[in-house]
């Protein structure tokens, strides 16, 4: 076919991507680097938390000049619960010195099981944090020492049930494709998760990130990953087993009961403005996402010099660029996308942008198009990738 | 010049050996270049070569030597008296240095009367060493063995001398030693030139013999022809006359390379120069051919005269149809600068439209192949290079086959005739065991074992070309550590029990995957060839069933299951950015497939039938 078909995005006259409403703060501490997390994050270097949190306060300073209001705050990790009381109280009062969130907004915060006791509670309560996702990844013992993980199933459940009683807005992460997982392991851990009646629940396919001791130990032949069959049929039960709970499917790893969806991740779907503050955090401002340095000292050393540093990306897409990405992103969802809507924030329509390649999709049962929405099949979400791919690049 | 003033030479090597580097010192010190140019690497002209290491375009360079008489030690030949000291012509000419260009490396040898054998200190005598050793001394040259690179911290100068001995059969005694990297010992080389290398010798009233041993395109002024003149003399305005191509032509320019073009007004017995007549194509000038004058012909042409034959085939086709006409452009392009690379159109049913190339080698392929990478800018599917067949039909009719899809049925068949090489190996005296069983895995008939000292040998096979295109070279690296070198000679064809072996993909076949095997071969090749098909044709939606056959009998079977998952999990802020790229390379990789009925086959999988060659 001849390039000329290949759609070109107008830049409409409203900016496509709104005023920000949405921030997030990176806090890249861990206690120990999880054999298979690739994340920006360093682990047993407590010393240098407070040292983070001057910078922090540095660059809120100088990329905030005036107070802002959002809807949705996300502290994000590395592990944000690993902070001592004193250090989450100081983190929320550099952030909230610049930072307000509306009334009904929206504040998360990534937690690990074993952290969360009654003194960080309180601080989160203090400070407004009205959302708490829990990093569970399993109920399973074989599974959680495998991962690396520091705690037990028994301590997750406690610490969902405890977290439960001072917010409610509870969230567990769950993984599955573990080398050496069964579907009876993976179905077990799905049951395990939903007595415990969360309001949202994410279920990860496990990934094999380069530069990770799983990737390495993957190529030595030390670790099996899981049949691809498998992995599917574990996808497919929890988009079975979760949604009968009443807890629905709203986008490719995201379940949520209904009200209960993340805002903040919307945000990134939908395409939209936030800021982001911490080591490895990417800002989407103006139409320009910009990414910090990923090394933890790195960006400590340079923001407290106050050195103009080069970030690791600066990105400014082309209007076919950013529709294409908007594409990308916005099929996630299991709503899918408003298809006029779409076109008129950017000049372009979803299934113009896969070109010939639309119509296969569709016929393959991978993608449909009911009422003016365009939106991934179940059987299309599990293969995703090779669906979202044609919408990247005019054939 | 007279010509007792001329000295025409070439260096021959094996690759890495230190030719251009030595090319470069006596440029240098006869101040044909400056010391900055001397920096750049000046004989190789064409960028991929020089990546490669490899000069592959004869070139001839005069200089300029001021010769002081003989030194006390001189090694003049026997009963010569020693040369006049005075300002010498030495003409350099520099051959290809590779296996593909066996040909071309006889005719620059044909334009010298001596040669400076050049080996490595430490790694000696190599396969190419030994080929164009005997090249030199088929051709009657002089041979002054050089030792280069006495200079490294580790040599064995005296195992490589009697390599010299032993193996070339020349006079260890005479060998000089030099650092061209260090500018070591370069006036001995310049000094043995003038003594030891034969002046040139011809008729300078008789009628104008000159040979054509190279040519270039230059995009201004057409075909550069290179020529040496043997008889006669060459004037700007001469007609001229190609014997073997039997055009007429008017010289509108002729001259020297000294190094940079340089005219004159005529070029006398011994000289050599270039050319200019007009010609546009490459094609019309014939490398071995011989100059005369259209008025007063000579009788003869000069001895040696070929038409080199491509003997390795591929198909090339543009990704997307209608960048045909621009492929065809870039592949004239090509055939501008190399007469010896030949195509035509051809269509193939999986493919499309394209073009059947012609190599002299596989070597000759990938230069070829990576020229076009660079320069051209039409996305490509390349198909396995094959070499070319010669089958008798029943009814007594001799037809090539360049494609395996050509060939006629089995019943047409009376003969099936394929290309024999004479291979050298120089390897390891403890790998000998390793190569002869390769060989013999791959039909050779085993010629002789020469030994070149206790830990080299010299072993010589007759293989079928095609299974030296297969893995040979790579499999002979490995077998010895990467100490052993290899060279062939194409030196017919032979009957041989071949048959075509088909690739059904879900049920059809793919022509462009079609091979010509040995029968024996065939069930283990088929095998290979599927098994590399499954992991480089992608998952589908469906599954898809491969499939090897001859004629209608499946010998071997893969099955490539269905896409069952293939889902990013996380896309959150940081990162959507590597996210989307990733899937958009991803997509720019699905543009280099062909789709094949409901089938998408990458480009990669039309050379797996070349790394499917014996690994099961």
């Amino acid at each position: 076919m001849s390039r000329s078909e290949s759609p070109r995005a107008v830049e409409p006259a409203i900016a496509p991507w709104g005023p920000p409403r949405a921030a997030y703060v990176h806090v890249p501490f861990c206690r120990h680097r999880c054999g298979y997390c690739d994340f920006t994050l360093i682990a047993g270097r407590d010393d240098l938390i407070d040292r983070y949190l001057d910078a922090l306060a540095l660059e809120i300073e100088r990329e905030l000049p005036g107070p802002v209001e959002v809807d949705t705050l996300f502290f994000g990790g590395g592990t944000p619960s690993h902070l001592s009381p004193d250090q989450l109280a100081r983190l929320f009062g550099i952030v909230g010195s610049r930072i307000s969130l509306v009334p009904e907004g929206e504040c998360s915060i990534e937690a690990n099981p074993l952290d969360l006791d009654n003194e960080r509670l309180a601080a989160l309560v203090q400070a407004g944090v009205n959302r708490v996702s829990i990093g569970v990844q399993s109920f399973q013992p074989g599974e959680l020492r495998l991962l690396e993980r520091d705690h037990t199933g028994i301590e997750a459940r406690d610490a969902v049930r405890r977290v439960r009683r001072a917010i409610p807005n509870v969230g567990v992460d769950l993984i599955f494709g573990t080398p050496g997982q069964s579907l009876a392991d993976w179905s077990a851990s799905l049951e395990a998760c939903l007595a415990l009646e969360p309001a949202h629940v994410s279920t990860y396919g496990l990934t094999f990130e380069k530069g990770t001791s799983f990737w390495s130990r993957r190529e030595r032949g030390a670790l099996r990953q899981s049949p691809e069959d498998l992995e599917r049929e574990m996808y497919e039960l929890a988009m079975e087993q979760l949604p009968a709970a009443g807890v629905p499917q709203y986008e490719i790893s995201n379940f949520a009961r209904p009200g209960f969806e993340c805002r903040h991740n919307e945000t990134y779907w939908d395409a939209r403005s936030c800021w982001a503050f911490g080591p490895g955090a990417a800002s989407y401002l103006g139409g320009v996402r910009r990414q910090n340095h990923r090394s933890t000292t790195t960006w400590i050393a340079r923001t407290l010099t106050r050195e103009v540093a080069p970030p690791a990306l600066v990105e400014e897409l082309s209007p076919e660029d950013r529709a294409r990405e908007a594409a990308m992103l916005g099929l996630r969802r299991t709503r899918g996308i408003d298809s006029a809507a779409f076109e008129r924030r950017f000049g372009a329509a979803p299934r113009s942008l896969a070109g010939a390649a639309f119509e296969r999709l569709v016929s393959a049962g991978w993608l449909e198009e009911s009422s003016g929405w365009l939106r991934l099949t179940r059987e299309g979400r599990c293969v995703a990738d090779t669906v979202l791919m044609e919408f990247l690049s005019p054939l | 010049m007279q010509r007792e003033f001329i000295r025409n030479f070439s260096i021959v090597a094996h690759i890495d050996h230190g030719k251009s580097t030595l090319a470069d010192q006596l440029l240098l010190r006869t101040q044909a270049i400056s010391d900055r140019e001397f920096q750049e690497q000046i004989l190789d002209d064409l960028e991929v070569e020089r990546e490669r290491g490899i000069t592959v375009k004869a070139r001839a360079v005069a200089i300029y030597y001021d010769y002081p008489g003989p030194s006390t030690d001189a090694q003049l030949p026997a009963g010569t008296a020693p040369p006049p000291p005075g300002r010498y012509e030495l003409n350099l000419i520099d051959t290809p240095g590779h296996v593909d260009f066996h040909y071309e490396v006889s005719r620059s040898l044909a334009a010298c009367e001596g040669a400076l054998l050049l080996v490595d200190a430490f790694q000696g005598v190599q396969a190419q060493t030994v080929a164009n050793a005997y090249a030199a001394i088929e051709g009657n040259l002089e041979i002054i063995p050089v030792v280069n690179k006495i200079d490294l911290p580790v040599t064995r100068i005296d195992e490589v001398l009697n390599e010299v001995e032993t193996i070339l059969g020349l006079d260890a005694a005479t060998a000089l030693r030099v650092s061209a990297k260090q500018g070591l010992n370069i006036e001995d080389v310049l000094r043995a030139i003038v003594e030891r290398v034969p002046a040139p010798r011809g008729d300078s009233a008789a009628p104008l013999k000159a040979l054509v041993f190279d040519s270039k395109y230059d995009d201004y002024r057409g075909v550069v022809t290179y020529v040496r003149v043997k008889e006669g003399r060459l004037a700007k305005g001469d007609r001229i006359r190609f014997m073997k191509g039997a055009t007429t032509h008017e010289i509108t320019d002729l001259g020297q390379f000294r190094p940079h073009m340089t005219p004159c007004e005529s070029l006398g017995v011994g000289q050599v120069g270039y050319i200019i007549t007009g010609i546009k194509a490459l094609g019309n000038v014939h490398v071995g051919d011989t100059v005369t004058h259209a008025g007063r012909q000579a009788a003869e042409p000069l001895p040696g005269y070929k038409q080199p034959k491509p003997m390795v085939f591929c198909g090339m086709y543009p990704i997307d149809a209608t960048d045909f006409e621009n492929l065809r452009e870039e592949l004239e392009k090509m055939s501008l600068n190399d007469a010896s690379f030949t195509f035509a159109p051809e269509t193939s049913d999986a493919l499309g439209f394209g073009f059947r190339c012609g190599f002299l080698g596989m070597l000759h392929m990938e230069i070829i192949q990576q020229r076009l990478e660079k320069e051209a800018d039409v996305d490509l599917i390349q198909t396995a290079p094959n070499v070319t067949y010669e089958i008798l039909k029943r009814g007594g009719s001799l037809v090539q086959i360049d494609n395996p899809v050509d060939t006629p049925d089995p019943g047409e068949i009376e003969e099936f005739r394929e290309p024999i090489a004479k291979v050298t190996f120089i390897v390891p005296s403890k790998n000998i065991g390793t190569i002869m069983q390769l060989c013999e895995d791959r039909r050779g008939t085993y010629k002789s074992t020469e030994y070149m000292g206790p830990d080299r040998a010299q072993l010589i096979y007759e293989l079928p070309l095609a299974e030296i295109i297969y893995d040979m070279h790579d499999k002979l690296k490995s077998a010895t550590q990467g100490y052993g070198t290899m060279d062939y000679d194409v030196i017919g064809f032979r009957e041989s029990d071949l048959v075509k072996l088909d690739i059904l993909v879900k049920g059809t076949r793919v022509d462009a995957l079609s091979t010509i095997v040995y029968r024996g071969f065939a069930e283990r090749r088929g095998r290979a060839l599927v098994k590399k098909l499954k992991e480089e044709i992608p998952k589908h939606q469906f599954e898809v069933a491969l499939q090897a056959a001859i004629g209608a009998k499946v010998i071997a079977r893969e099955t490539i299951s269905a896409l069952r998952k293939n889902v990013t999990a996380k896309c959150y802020g940081g990162d959507i950015s590597r996210k989307r790229k990733l899937l958009q390379k991803q997509k720019e990789g699905k543009k280099r497939m062909k789709q094949f009925g409901q089938v998408e086959i990458p480009q990669k999988a039309f050379l797996s039938v070349l790394d499917a060659g014996n690994d099961d």
